[in-house]
């Protein structure tokens, strides 16, 4: 029975091939334009994601509370953070290493070209590996830095690939750093990330001697590395009370945070999100204009075949017959110019990823257009041409036999 | 004039109700979101031109490099010696600095992290002129102002920043410090600028003494009559050889107030810019909706077409009797479309609002929806000009006919 209405649709459809192209075209622009944008924001938001993996996933951050927008980890906070809130952390039940961070701007000079960013320094002791594991650091030229590494930096990747100094800077070529010189001792691998491709990377005691007196305040960020990642939530209380007694705050006033990295990440998911969404509304409106032309085209189509219908019901066919063979047509058409659109978007994510990513040169910007979200669309599409169809397939099933067999054109 | 074929489109428009206003609804919500866009973008642009106007052209910006927010990266600064230097220079008016810091306001049992700045008392008219802010409530800071402090608009109402408004003579604790308040200033129409606290220099450097002598950035003014660019080019060079720096590698630059509203102005037209082309699609749809709707009336009026042309109509009359309808399908679409895109527009510019983006509001001049009725009506005749050739291409002969 089913194939019978599928079939008499489609030779319909195909019938007046015209009008159906040009309804199905209208379907999927519009399912072309929001396959294509949902597929490149998943992966931009994945970019963008990825720049703020400041420290590793199983790691909680402590941070002083501030201005966040006033830049990078630490810069905007009113009572920094101290040294002496170290041995308290680490005695957290379920704490292995708490790991102080320290950012330092400066400038860098290669080839007579100045650049300003930033600098990370990197701890000594057993310390060393686990941030080194955390952020999987990796080198492409040289080597990562050692103990006693005096005036030698590890770069980031960007500092090798692009021609910001006007020419690649290379391991073992000499830089000068807010005026020291320093050598280039390593070069790391292309992380996809602005901060970690841009950093200049320091031993602890190198920054802390030559830029900051020696002193071991004012630390940045606070890394917390955990035992059991699974009792995440359980020490960050703890560390959270063990804080509020350090800092003499009462709870609810807390003049600092401890954020594990889902909560980071989720934060900034939702405010890309609604950025998205707010892309995503205007898109769908051609979708919208798409579903009326699938309206329109119906209601001529009801109108064009009045007399059919009357003999089709003068034979027998019940009112939910002709419903259901209108209904069949007009869902059909809004699927398959959703799966045509489907194709057309796939094209347009995955051209557009390849032209950011040869554009930025952001290896993290991947379009990403999965079974759910093509699965999605075509159901999507179905049901908007299915409720497009659904008035006009109504006012064809309601017909009087006697009516519409004498209806003349 | 071709009255009666008008007519006789008009007539046809009508007769197929449904259809006319399914297509008609089609242009009508591309038309929509492009006039709310366009209206919003225009509003944003015009705000920022104001700006520019009240500003004067002759404001300079003087800024240390550095990586973070403007102030907050300590280890790039101008110095008070600096500003002195600059004061000096042929074609400045005056220079004054300004410290930006951070800080924890506490008022009873809340408290809020924003941006503090640090204003010299003394130039108190120069930096309101430069930022064309003034003080509406209680007074400006003054010489000696030590624990007084002036707040930002957002500070005097319910639920934005506190959940009572703050009011005048009150006391509020900032970074540990007990203040009065003495003043606020009007509003700006953004959040992060309505929620500053100004203090006096020397309180700002009492309670910051690593920033002392360290501002963020500095204000210049130019005499009246002397070119900004060139005298912006002018304070480059001079401070860039006091501070015995390298070209190309100065620590701080000088920049119009003109090219920075310039600057943000661009960012701005391509946001817009990005969401029209995408709101266009939608548009390019509806021409679709609009081409099949008068292939349809072709086909139906087969008929038609061959009496008329066999009483003597000419192919151009029939062509021009199909394109005009499709372009009245546009032009009421487009109509319509204006209608609710202005209230969408309206609606948003109060939400907006309500939410402390009062300097984001839409303006709606009458070249925007003329422009906006006159594209729909071109996307719709456009769209009817295929169908409108088949019509009159037909051979009488065959026409009348077709079944």
């Amino acid at each position: 029975m089913l194939k019978d209405y599928l079939l008499m649709s489609l030779a319909n459809i195909t019938r007046r091939r015209l009008r159906s192209w040009l309804t199905m075209l209208g379907i999927f622009i519009g399912i072309a334009a929001v396959v294509g944008l949902i597929g490149l924001g998943e992966g931009l938001r994945t970019a963008i994601s990825a720049q703020f993996g400041f420290l590793g996933t199983d790691v909680l951050s402590v941070r002083a509370q501030g201005l966040d927008f006033a830049g990078p980890p630490g810069i905007g906070v009113v009572e920094p953070l101290t040294e002496d809130l170290i041995k308290p952390i680490e005695g957290v039940n379920g704490v292995e290493a708490v790991i102080p961070r320290y950012v330092e701007s400066g400038t860098l000079e290669f080839n007579d070209v100045q650049g300003i960013g930033y600098a990370m320094s990197m701890p000594g002791g057993k310390n060393r590996k686990l941030v080194e594991t955390m952020i999987n650091m990796k080198v492409v030229q040289g080597r990562l830095l050692k103990e006693g590494d005096t005036y030698l930096v590890l770069l980031g990747n960007n500092f090798l690939s692009s021609d910001a100094f006007g020419k690649p800077i290379n391991a073992g070529d000499r830089v000068l750093i807010s005026g020291r010189p320093f050598e280039v001792v390593g070069i790391m691998e292309k992380k996809g990330s602005f901060l970690f491709d841009n950093i200049v990377v320091m031993e602890e005691d190198v920054m802390l001697d030559l830029f900051r007196n020696g002193s071991r305040d004012d630390i940045n960020i606070l890394g917390v590395k955990v035992q059991d990642v699974s009792r995440m939530d359980r020490v960050k209380e703890d560390i959270e009370k063990v804080l509020r007694k350090e800092r003499s705050v009462k709870k609810g006033e807390e003049d600092f945070t401890v954020e594990s990295p889902q909560n980071a990440i989720e934060s900034l998911n939702s405010t890309l999100f609604a950025i998205q969404l707010f892309v995503y509304i205007i898109a769908s409106i051609s979708l919208v204009v798409g579903g009326i032309g699938i309206t329109n085209t119906m209601y001529t189509a009801v109108l064009e075949r009045t007399r059919e219908i009357g003999i089709m019901k003068a034979i027998g066919a019940k009112n939910s017959v002709i419903f259901s063979l209108f209904a069949i047509e007009s869902g059909l058409m809004g699927m398959v110019g959703g799966l045509i659109g489907i194709l057309l978007g796939m094209l347009l994510a995955y051209g557009g990823a390849a032209a950011g990513r040869a554009a930025f040169g952001f290896d993290l910007i991947q379009a990403n257009v999965s079974p759910m979200l093509i699965l999605g669309a075509l159901i999507f599409s179905f049901v908007i041409g299915l409720s497009a169809g659904i008035v006009p397939a109504l006012q064809a099933s309601r017909m009087q036999p006697v009516d519409a067999l004498r209806f003349v054109k | 004039m071709r009255a009666d074929e008008m007519r006789y489109s008009l007539q046809n428009l009508v007769h197929r109700k449904t259809r006319s206003f399914l297509t008609v609804l089609s242009i009508l919500i591309g038309v929509m979101a492009i006039y709310a866009l366009i209206s919003f973008g225009l509003g944003i642009n015009n705000y920022v031109n104001t700006l520019a106007d009240e500003a004067g052209a002759s404001m300079l910006f003087l800024m240390s490099k550095g990586a973070a927010a403007p102030g907050m990266d300590t280890n790039f600064y101008v110095t008070g010696a600096d500003l002195d230097f600059v004061e000096r220079i042929n074609g400045v008016s005056q220079a004054t600095g300004m410290y930006m810091g951070v800080g924890e306001i506490v008022s009873g049992k809340e408290k809020a992290y924003n941006f503090i700045a640090g204003l010299d008392p003394d130039s108190i008219d120069f930096i309101d002129r430069a930022m064309t802010v003034k003080v509406d409530k209680g007074r400006n800071l003054e010489d000696g102002d030590m624990n007084n402090v002036v707040l930002g608009y957002n500070y005097l109402l319910d639920d934005k920043i506190f959940k009572r408004g703050l009011r005048l003579g009150e006391r509020v604790e900032i970074n540990g410090e007990p203040f009065s308040i003495v003043g606020f200033y009007e509003e700006v129409g953004n959040p992060q600028d309505d929620g500053n606290v100004y203090l006096s220099f020397d309180m700002f450097e009492s309670m910051f003494p690593d920033k002392a002598d360290k501002f963020g950035y500095a204000l210049i003014e130019a005499d009246k009559g002397t070119d900004p660019e060139g005298l912006a080019k002018t304070i480059e060079d001079k401070l860039r050889k006091r501070r015995g720096e390298d070209v190309g590698k100065e620590s701080f630059y000088v920049q119009t107030y003109a090219d920075l509203l310039e600057t943000f102005g661009t960012v701005i037209d391509v946001i817009v810019g990005m969401l029209i082309l995408i709101a266009l699609i939608s548009v390019v749809v509806a021409s679709v909706n609009i081409m099949n709707t008068m292939y349809t009336a072709v086909l139906e009026r087969t008929k038609e077409i061959g009496i008329m042309k066999a009483i003597g109509a000419r192919n151009e009359d029939i062509l021009f009797i199909f394109i005009f309808e499709a372009g009245v399908l546009g032009m009421i679409g487009g109509v319509l479309g204006v209608l609710s895109g202005y209230l969408v527009s309206s609606a948003a510019g109060a939400i907006a609002a309500a939410v402390g983006y009062s300097a984001l509001q839409p303006i709606f001049p009458w070249y925007l929806s003329a422009g906006c009725i006159l594209f729909a009506f071109v996307v719709g005749a456009g769209s009817g000009v295929l169908p409108a050739m088949q019509a009159s291409r037909q051979q009488p002969v065959d026409a009348l006919r077709y079944e």
